[in-house]
């Protein structure tokens, strides 16, 4: 049986029982401030977006030089949204790390949207492409570029690829759109599998009529 | 439960704090394995490699569009002839490939080949069924125009096109059916040299590359929910695609002859082929002539060739000549300095000035990388150097007011400040480019001014950076050492061309050190510069490259020139090699015959014109330039490519391709003969091998299964566009991972505090209660 007092203050506690508490408390804090760390990507990508819809509004506006924010790395290249699931997102320009941190980007080498090939838009699958597993074929997006021109695209399929080597044809005939996130959806770790959504420009309403 | 069970396990000795230490362990032990299941589930799914992208061709492969976009199936080849010339310091190669279209329907294959990095592409050659086709040089656009008509209107074509100036791909338009395509292409590149020994390779075929694994995952869309799921069925796909597109088989079916007349221009001593078994037969003093050993002929590792002088016979020097049309003469030189390496004089002084890009777009593992090469480079600075550091994103600080010597304070501080960064803001990289060129005092006595420009170039005003560059390197070099996965490397490349250094891309944290180290070794041993030659009768002679490169250690200066025809006389070289004026003349009237020259010329001529200094003349004049030396020298470029049409349409289906039916007689220097032999008939060297006749036809069947292929020559076109692929981004975030990992660590510590509250107060009691005793 042991003898020491129960209860007793920091001094009465054996070595080990504080080199116990000490490592648990940092094993506590550790663990908090991992969680803030993730905490803190979700809160930028949502307040980030925020901002950005307001400096894209600017931009539409007339205000060709309208940042986020005036340290902001970066240009806007779109905004895309689709009704049915009421989202609205600030596609921005050129996906690196560092944008996508913000919102969906415009991958490098791809055309813009509405131009002729395959654009294709790529977000993390946690946060700002969250959505993209709800969307289903035939759901219409919309892509509007800051001239202000509309375009409607239609949902063709979707499937799953090698970030490399995705059949991705950046200059194919048409006028196509590819979104693109990190598959599996609920994976929690990082990997070279990509889901992609293909979709098609529909601008002309006789298309659509016909195609339904 | 496991509670239960850890409040059991701790009571029988709670006597001790031992439990509470066992179950920190097993708690301890239980995040481990936590975190590496996770780690290595990522990693297994690293694994999974392409079976074959353009990307990953070894070898001139011809690729038939796959089923699954973006992959390609390799059509199997029947045969390969090369033949390469080797004159003086010049290699001329002529490869043949005989490749067979296994499917039943029409395609359009893509050949690709890679090629090393300097060499000179002229010629296309192509039989396609009972047709030949030569391919004609012209703009790339209109080439490009002339190819996808032919494709439409069902005739077959072919377009050879500079991707990157290391890879050319052909297109070839309208394959039919079981039809038999070969391809011939001939390239022109320089010998490699260093410290007396000469050199080339191959690039024949390189298995361990390519993982027979499959990649694909096929997504199955069920009822129509919209959800797909991902098939996981591995095995199928397996059986499927891995047998065929695994280059290894392809190999073994893939008879190689290989021939090199190795003309050295000097008394040859130890000839050596450090991968393949060599039949070598002399041929005069200074010539060899070099085959394959066909009895065994591993075509699973590049060919490489390596030749000496004979003792005491090592060249000092070369010059070669080929007279060309219009009353031009081309001139090959090439001078290895004599041993500059004095051990008593002392390394020439360097003035480094670091640039490193902290702009917002580094953000991540770029700026990591950034730091951790700069710190390896400032490390390896010497006390009598000096060196500076500019750090800059949307605005920029000047580390030192000066440049200061690199002692060890100097460096501990400057280490200091570049692991303080963080990156963030816009990029204005100008500012920077100009204080560290313009702003940093007159470069010392016999030292060496070099920019170290470290950054992912992620800018679009390139113009005004290379102009900078051009108007103010005065004697500085500049070095660009490219960050991250996607540096801007047209940025990167032409800055060090224009700033006379050379281009470094760091991609991972693996390649920092020994990609680094390389770049220290030309930093710190430049063994001469201020290279220039002239003639001594004062003609005009264009040489190229110019200006000519500072030399490092063992290489020998090459140069190439264009010259009136009948000149005479000496050419002058003179340089600078460690602070002393150094000069040699070569005799003309001396020189050898050579051929080739006139392209060898053009094609550096070409990479002149790509590093021109970006002033205010504009890039198309560069363009229209290049487009001109390339089309006069035949050369495919950025600007031109070749094209290749044939004159009627495809053959009709009922026509059966019959190799009888083959013209007997072919037109000079057309010698298809060599791979038109043998059909794929079991050569001897396969029978060593194991491989059966019915073990091709197999492969050949199961090939025909995976080609996707198109009922007329009209739909091959649309069926090939579903090629080029995008590379994409890393789009998760660790977030989830955070949270997660978080979430157990709080809950671990919990678990733990209340254990140790339990242990030290309320365990007895539950223990009685639950009607155990003590010890």
């Amino acid at each position: 049986m042991s003898n020491r007092k129960r209860g007793g203050g920091w001094e009465s506690q054996s070595a080990l029982t504080r080199v116990t508490i000490i490592v648990l408390a940092l094993v506590g804090i550790a663990g908090t401030a991992l969680i803030c760390s993730g905490l803190y990507i979700k809160a930028k990508a949502r307040l980030s977006q925020y901002l950005l819809q307001q400096s894209f509004a600017a931009r539409l506006a007339g205000d060709t030089d309208a940042r986020p924010w005036p340290w902001a790395d970066f240009t806007v290249a779109a905004r895309i949204s689709v009704p049915r699931l009421n989202i609205s997102e600030i596609v921005l320009e050129g996906a690196t790390g560092q944008t996508l941190a913000f919102g969906p980007a415009l991958v490098n080498g791809t055309p813009e949207p509405g131009a002729p090939g395959t654009s294709v838009i790529a977000a993390h699958r946690d946060t700002h492409f969250a959505w993209l597993k709800d969307l289903q074929v035939g759901d219409l997006i919309n892509v509007e570029t800051p001239d202000g021109i509309d375009r409607t695209f239609r949902v063709n399929g979707s499937r799953v690829a090698d970030w490399e080597n995705n059949g991705i044809n950046a200059a194919a005939f048409g006028t196509h759109l590819a979104l693109a996130t990190c598959w599996p959806f609920d994976a929690k770790t990082r990997g070279p599998l990509r889901y992609i959504l293909d979709a098609e420009l529909i601008d002309d309403p006789v298309n659509i009529a016909s195609s339904e | 439960m496991f509670l239960d069970d850890e409040i059991a396990f701790a009571k029988t000795r709670r006597s001790s704090l031992k439990p509470l230490i066992s179950v920190a362990l097993i708690a301890v032990l239980g995040v481990f394995i936590t975190l590496t299941s996770l780690a290595h589930s990522a990693l297994a799914g690293e694994k999974i490699s392409p079976l074959l992208t353009p990307n990953g061709v070894n070898m001139g492969s011809l690729l038939l569009p796959s089923q699954e976009p973006g992959y390609y199936v390799e059509a199997p080849r029947l045969k390969a002839d090369v033949q390469i010339d080797v004159t003086g310091p010049i290699l001329r190669a002529k490869v043949t490939q005989r490749f067979q279209n296994p499917g039943k329907g029409w395609v359009e294959g893509t050949y690709v080949f890679p090629l090393p990095e300097d060499s000179a592409v002229d010629s296309l050659r192509m039989q396609i069924g009972d047709r030949f086709i030569e391919g004609k040089i012209k703009p790339r656009e209109e080439a490009r125009e002339i190819y996808e008509q032919a494709k439409r209107e069902g005739t077959k074509a072919a377009l050879l096109e500079q991707q990157r100036p290391n890879i050319f791909t052909n297109q070839v338009a309208n394959i039919g059916p079981g039809e038999t395509i070969v391809v011939q292409i001939e390239y022109q590149e320089t010998v490699h040299q260093t410290n007396g020994e000469f050199s080339f390779r191959f690039p024949m075929v390189v298995a361990p590359r390519y993982s027979p694994m499959p990649v694909v995952q096929n997504v199955r869309f069920g009822d129509e929910s919209g959800f797909a799921v991902a098939e996981d069925s591995i095995k199928d796909l397996d059986k499927i695609t891995a047998p065929v597109l695994d280059p290894r088989d392809n190999a073994k079916i893939n008879p190689v002859t290989l021939t090199v007349n190795l003309n050295a221009g000097f008394a040859l001593g130890d000839v050596t082929s450090p991968h393949h078994k060599i039949n070598i037969s002399a041929d005069g003093l200074d010539g060899k002539t070099i085959t394959l050993n066909t009895d065994e002929v591993p075509a699973d590792q590049d060919f490489e060739l390596t030749w000496k002088a004979a003792p005491g016979k090592t060249p000092a020097a070369g010059l070669f000549r080929e007279q060309g049309p219009n009353g031009k003469d081309y001139l090959l030189a090439f001078v290895t300095p004599p041993s500059l390496k004095d051990d008593n004089a002392p390394a020439p002084k360097r003035e480094a000035i670091f640039i490193i890009d902290n702009s917002g777009s580094m953000g991540g593992e770029s700026i990591k990388q950034a730091k951790a090469s700069l710190e390896l480079a400032i490390a390896a600075l010497k006390p009598e150097d000096r060196f500076n550091v500019i750090r800059f994103d949307d605005t920029m600080t000047v580390y030192f007011p000066q440049l200061e010597a690199a002692d060890d304070q100097h460096k501990q501080d400057a280490i200091a400040y570049v692991r303080s960064l963080q990156a963030e803001g816009g990029t204005e990289m100008l500012p920077a480019l100009k204080a560290a060129l313009s702003t940093q005092g007159p470069v010392a006595d016999g030292a060496l001014r070099q920019v170290i420009f470290l950054t992912d170039g992620a800018i679009g005003n390139e113009s005004d950076l290379f102009g900078e560059i051009a108007r103010n390197r005065d004697d500085a070099r500049v070095f660009t050492v490219g960050i991250g996965s996607a540096p801007n490397s047209y940025f990167m490349t032409k800055a060090a061309e224009i700033g006379r250094g050379t281009y470094t891309h760091i991609g991972s944290e693996d390649q920092i050190s020994e990609r680094m180290i390389a770049l220290f070794n030309k930093l710190e041993n430049p063994v001469m510069t201020d290279i220039t030659a002239r003639l001594e009768s004062g003609s005009d002679a264009e040489i190229t490259p110019d200006p000519v490169p500072d030399l490092y250690a063992g290489e020998p200066i090459v140069l190439t020139a264009v010259i009136p025809t009948g000149e005479n006389g000496e050419l002058n070289i003179t340089g600078q090699a460690n602070g002393q004026p150094w000069r040699t003349s070569l005799d003309l009237s001396k020189a050898a015959k050579g051929s080739g020259i006139g392209k060898l010329w053009a094609r550096r001529k070409i990479a002149d014109l790509e590093a021109t200094p970006y002033t205010d003349d504009g890039r198309q004049n560069v363009d229209a330039e290049i487009e001109k030396v390339a089309l006069e020298h035949h050369l495919v470029s950025r600007m031109t490519s070749l094209v290749a049409v044939d004159v009627s349409k495809s053959r009709p289906d009922d026509e059966q391709l019959d190799r009888t039916k083959m013209p007997l007689n072919l037109p000079a220097g057309w010698d298809f003969d060599k791979v038109y032999g043998e059909v794929s008939a079991p050569a001897p060297a396969d029978k060593s091998r194991g491989i059966t006749l019915a073990q091709v036809q197999n492969i050949a069947k199961m090939a025909a299964n995976s080609v996707a292929q198109a009922p007329t020559a009209e739909a091959a076109s649309i069926v090939a566009t579903r090629t080029k692929s995008v590379a994409l981004p890393q789009t998760s975030t660790l977030a989830d991972r955070d949270i997660l990992l978080g979430l157990m660590m709080l809950a671990f510590a919990l678990m733990g505090g209340c254990l140790l509250f339990l242990s030290r107060s309320g365990l007895k009691t539950y223990a009685k209660a639950w009607g155990w005793r003590d010890e």
